[in-house]
């Protein structure tokens, strides 16, 4: 083994701990099924994940791009590597003792969890196109065996399939767009293609433009922002919810990472510390901004109409991904920093709000408005948390999801000429929060005449309430975590 | 002490987690613990007036901590002539409702821990001094009043209460833009009220929206001033009041209207006054045409109701209207007139809805004219003659007649108003609601106590130890201000002449 491969497996160490417990579990279930009944699958993974965030703490700066240039190695990539861990790891939890993935096997579920981690993490960090394809395949295809889960429902297949549908498209508009961009740069590393297209702004053909249209349309698919956002419903509604509750955060956070990455090292250049320009002739902060307006208009309006509460949290997703690309848009650090911390923000009360959705419907076999109706004063644990969640993810002070929109608005105000876009996403959080309060409203004021206390695990109402809990310290105090967020984002490539 | 103002803002927070603590099933020592809690803070308000220089125009009692530094935020507290008179209101306002609220049996302990948390937000907004730390307070208090209407409400809760959530949401964004946009365009970057009202950053800078180029102190006040305008409620943001108000149970009425209604003005002077001099002379007229229509257009609405509660409702928006021009007549009478408005106001409305609540809570319906167009009441005074003493004082200081308080900040208003003479038209139209104010008033208490006694209201219940106890206190402060003012215009007199001084410069 030459010194230099060394190195890069060293840098590759979070991955293969992630590997090395992916494989033991799966020998362990293959040698002792028995051992699926206990505590010991969600043990492996979530002793893995916190092995495995040991170790990307540990991973040595210094090296920019490993694998002859595949593989960033930067604070931006560490962030989300903890990111994905950490999210893999709430995700165990979530699905142990979930109902619904009794009879299709937790181990599975944690196979395949930890297979798109894997995936996940690789699309966050790829500086190379291949590298991109990789990633996003390995998380696209072993994604439509888990949205199968529920495979003895008509919804659950459907999902599946739409799911698989969708992704195949998506990644052949893509790779189409890579073999495009080749043909026209000839090369796939991000920072050759953003040399070639800097270097020949002059007499650009237009098939350059309809080549990143089509890789973002790739992209826009994993974050389920316009135009590829269709899927998202029917899918999160269909599948498990464990499954909808992984879908909805990490591959998302994933896109976004790969977005910013590629458009960022691709298609600007970095003129200072934290700041980028977009090349000649593509104007990157408009485009965005129009994405991201579209996305959340969507989202919030089509939520409006929905009674079945994972429909509308799988519509207030896409409103959420059109909040978080408006901190695309100023392409300077503090936006980019409210970015990391919305995706915090965002991935402790979304994951906390399909939980609660979950635990309904495991016991009421019904994920609909109705089921709702008066959990707060039946299963007062469950509805406070949930009512916290739904005021975050409203953006209400005081709870994390306002910070991370203070930030984003922030960001956004101090590039000029984007004050629309400010304005109009400040009244999309007003309309979105008319559609969680129709959740609140079941919960808390209609109060049936029979109440039935809903069993909780010990293991899911700690679970939710350690969601909980962070939701709103992180309201009140978040200076540390985005100082930790900016380090990230000036450490970019 | 200059941690009071912080004291007073948490004990009702600790009041709430402890009553969050407490056993089930023991409705009562929930009701003796929330008194207590709200009792204390009354206490230190009025250890407060006790102690406050009425001869210093700034700040006391201040207490200043570093919070978030990455963003310069701090935990920035203190009270001026501005806010002390609210303060004080709410402490009483709080005690007196939690006293009033003692008859409510459904969900005690929510209600009570809701209640105390709402009082956490109201005093905060009137202390906070860092504009990132008031909006905080702003849009919490959102959450206890979105469930305390939406759960102890009347028949239409559930719609009165996501209005008004959707209503103060929205204005309540734009204030949030205003405020990072402050912060953005302000060297050095603070969301210091204080620093921001010193600098004037603002003035002479444009921004751009769809292709025009905005001044930016105007753009900033609008964004403020329909943040406020919609709680105060200014015409035509209005109209999520009358739901709020007449579907909150009867001590969330009296917060609502009591201490709510305030935060508008409140801001008004606290955040556009102080902070965009410039900009609010030049939207004098507007305020000020604003002002007459809420006058005139809160007793007219008013004048047509027949829900005892939707009256007394519109009632406020014809009063707030009053605090509007005093505060649009940049002259000292005016502005004094104007705070002691809204203090007094506080009191007045307090007692009406008191009042209705005790004769709701007797007679299950508030209706004046029942809607088949038959007699709601009639003629009970001779059966409960104390209430109606109670409601002869509370009635005749809101339509202000002399020798109640009411009349006294009225014609302050309309002095200063006068005074100024740009606005002399203005004020001769906003005097016609003082007229209709005595005829909607006047009108209702003859329809409901005078007149032949419906008989099937001869058996009414006069009123109860627990409700002249919530009254007296209320009725006395009315009496007292209405004789003899001075106690609360030494208040606020000295800050309202600094701040005047932004306004005879420009």
């Amino acid at each position: 083994m030459t010194p230099e491969m060394m190195t890069n497996l060293k840098l590759f160490a979070p991955e293969i701990a992630l590997t090395f417990f992916l494989c033991t579990l799966f020998v362990y279930d293959a040698v002792l099924p028995s051992l699926r009944k206990t505590l010991f699958p969600l043990i492996v993974i979530v002793f893995g994940m916190g092995l495995a965030i040991w170790a990307t703490a540990d991973v040595a700066t210094g090296v920019q791009t490993y694998f002859s240039g595949m593989i960033a190695n930067d604070g931006f990539g560490n962030f989300f590597r903890i990111f994905f861990f950490a999210t893999a790891a709430i995700c165990a939890i979530v699905a142990y003792g979930s109902k619904e993935l009794e009879t299709s096997g937790r181990t599975e579920f944690g196979l395949l969890l930890l297979c798109i981690t894997f995936g996940l993490s690789l699309m966050a960090n790829a500086t190379h196109l291949l590298t991109l394809y990789i990633g996003i395949e390995t998380a696209s295809i072993l994604s439509f065996a888990m949205a199968g889960f529920a495979r003895h429902t008509l919804r659950g297949n459907e999902a599946s399939i739409k799911y698989l549908i969708f992704g195949a498209l998506s990644s052949g508009l893509m790779i189409y767009g890579f073999s495009l961009i080749y043909g026209y740069t000839g090369s796939l590393q991000y920072a050759e293609i953003g040399k070639y297209l800097t270097a020949h702004a002059d007499g650009r053909p237009l098939i350059v433009l309809f080549a990143l249209f089509l890789i973002y349309g790739g992209i826009a698919y994993k974050i389920s922002a316009f135009p590829m956002h269709f899927w998202t419903p029917d899918v999160y509604e269909g599948t498990t919810s464990p499954v909808a509750t992984f879908f909805s955060v990490g591959p998302k956070a994933a896109g976004v990472a790969a977005l910013i990455r590629f458009f960022l090292t691709a298609c600007a250049t970095k003129t200072g510390e934290g700041v980028w320009t977009s090349i000649p002739g593509l104007s990157l902060p408009n485009a965005v901004a129009m994405i991201a307006a579209v996305t959340m208009l969507i989202g919030n309006l089509s939520a409006i109409g929905q009674t079945n509460v994972k429909r509308i949290l799988a519509y207030s997703s896409i409103a959420h991904v059109g909040y978080i690309l408006m901190g695309l848009v100023g392409m300077e650090k503090t936006g980019l920093t409210a970015i990391l911390f919305y995706l915090v923000a965002y991935c402790l009360m979304n994951i906390g709000a399909f939980w609660v959705v979950g635990i309904v419907s495991d016991i009421k076999k019904s994920e609909d408005l109705s089921a709702f109706r008066g959990m707060g004063w039946s299963s007062p644990t469950l509805g406070v948390c949930m009512a916290v969640f739904l005021f975050s993810l409203t953006g209400i002070p005081m709870f994390s999801g306002f910070i991370g929109k203070f930030l984003l608005f922030g960001a956004l105000l101090k590039a000029p000429g984007f004050l629309w876009l400010a304005i109009f996403g400040v009244l999309n959080s007003v309309v979105s929060l008319y559609y969680y309060s129709k959740i609140l409203k079941a919960m808390y004021f209609e109060r049936d005449e029979q109440v039935v206390a809903l069993d909780l695990l010990p293991l899911h109402r700690a679970g939710l309430v350690l969601l909980a809990i962070p939701t709103v310290v992180l309201g009140l105090f978040f200076g540390p975590v985005i100082e930790f967020a900016e380090k990230a984002v000036l450490s970019f490539l | 002490m200059s941690c009071i103002l912080t004291l007073m803002t948490f004990i009702p927070l600790v009041g709430m987690i402890t009553i969050l603590a407490l056993p089930k099933n023991n409705d009562n020592l929930v009701r003796w613990t929330a008194s207590v809690f709200t009792a204390i803070p009354l206490a230190l308000a009025v250890w407060l007036y006790m102690n406050f220089d009425t001869a210093n125009p700034g700040l006391q009692f201040v207490q200043q901590v570093d919070w978030i530094k990455a963003y310069n935020i701090q935990y920035y507290v203190g009270i001026d002539g501005l806010s002390v008179p609210m303060v004080l209101l709410t402490a009483l306002l709080s005690f007196l409702c939690v006293v009033a609220s003692w008859g409510i049996d459904k969900g005690v302990k929510g209600y009570y821990a809701m209640f105390l948390f709402l009082e956490t937000g109201m005093i905060g907004v009137f202390c906070a001094l860092d504009f990132f730390l008031f909006f905080v307070y702003w849009e919490i208090m959102l959450l206890p009043m979105y469930f305390l209407i939406g759960i102890w409400g009347g028949k239409n809760k559930v719609y009165a209460a996501i209005k008004f959530f959707l209503y103060t949401l929205f204005g309540s964004v734009l204030m949030l833009l205003v405020m990072l946009a402050m912060y953005i365009y302000s060297e050095p970057h603070t969301f210091n009220l204080i620093e921001l009202a010193k600098m004037h950053a603002f003035v002479g800078k444009e921004l751009v929206l769809f292709g025009w180029a905005i001044p930016m102190d105007k753009l900033f006040w609008v964004g403020l001033f329909i943040g406020f305008a919609i709680k105060v409620p200014i015409w035509p943001f209005h109209t999520w009041l009358p739901w709020a108000h007449v579907e909150a149970p009867t001590a969330v009425s009296v917060i609502l209207a009591g201490v709510l209604l305030k935060m508008g003005t409140y801001g008004i002077l606290r955040m556009n006054y102080s902070i965009l001099p410039d900009a609010t002379m030049w939207a004098s007229n507007f305020m000020m045409i604003l002002g007459v229509i809420n006058v005139i257009y809160g007793a007219c609405c008013a004048m047509a109701q027949k829900d005892l509660k939707k009256l007394v409702a519109y009632s406020s928006v014809s009063h707030m209207g009053y605090v509007i021009m005093g505060m649009a007549s940049f002259t000292t009478a005016g502005v004094n007139g104007a705070v002691l408005q809204m203090f007094n106001h506080g009191t007045s409305t307090a007692m009406m809805f008191l009042l209705v609540g005790v004769l709701y809570d007797r007679a299950h319906h508030r209706w004046i004219v029942k809607p088949d167009g038959s007699r709601g009441f009639g003629g009970i005074a001779s059966t409960v003659p104390v209430y109606t003493g109670y409601m002869v004082i509370a009635l005749f200081a809101s339509l202000g007649l002399p020798g109640l308080s009411g009349f006294i900040s009225e014609a302050l208003v309309f002095l200063g108003a006068f005074s100024n003479p740009r606005f002399q038209v203005y004020v001769v139209i906003g005097s016609i609601g003082i007229v209709l104010g005595a005829g909607y008033l006047l009108w209702m208490f003859m329809r409901v106590f005078l007149g032949p006694l419906n008989e099937e209201y001869a058996n009414l219940e006069d009123m109860t130890w627990r409700e002249k106890f919530t009254l007296i206190p209320l009725a006395i402060l009315v009496i007292v201000l209405g004789v003899y003012p001075m106690p609360v215009l030494n208040l606020m007199s000295s800050t309202i002449a600094q701040l005047l001084t932004l306004f005879n410069k420009v």
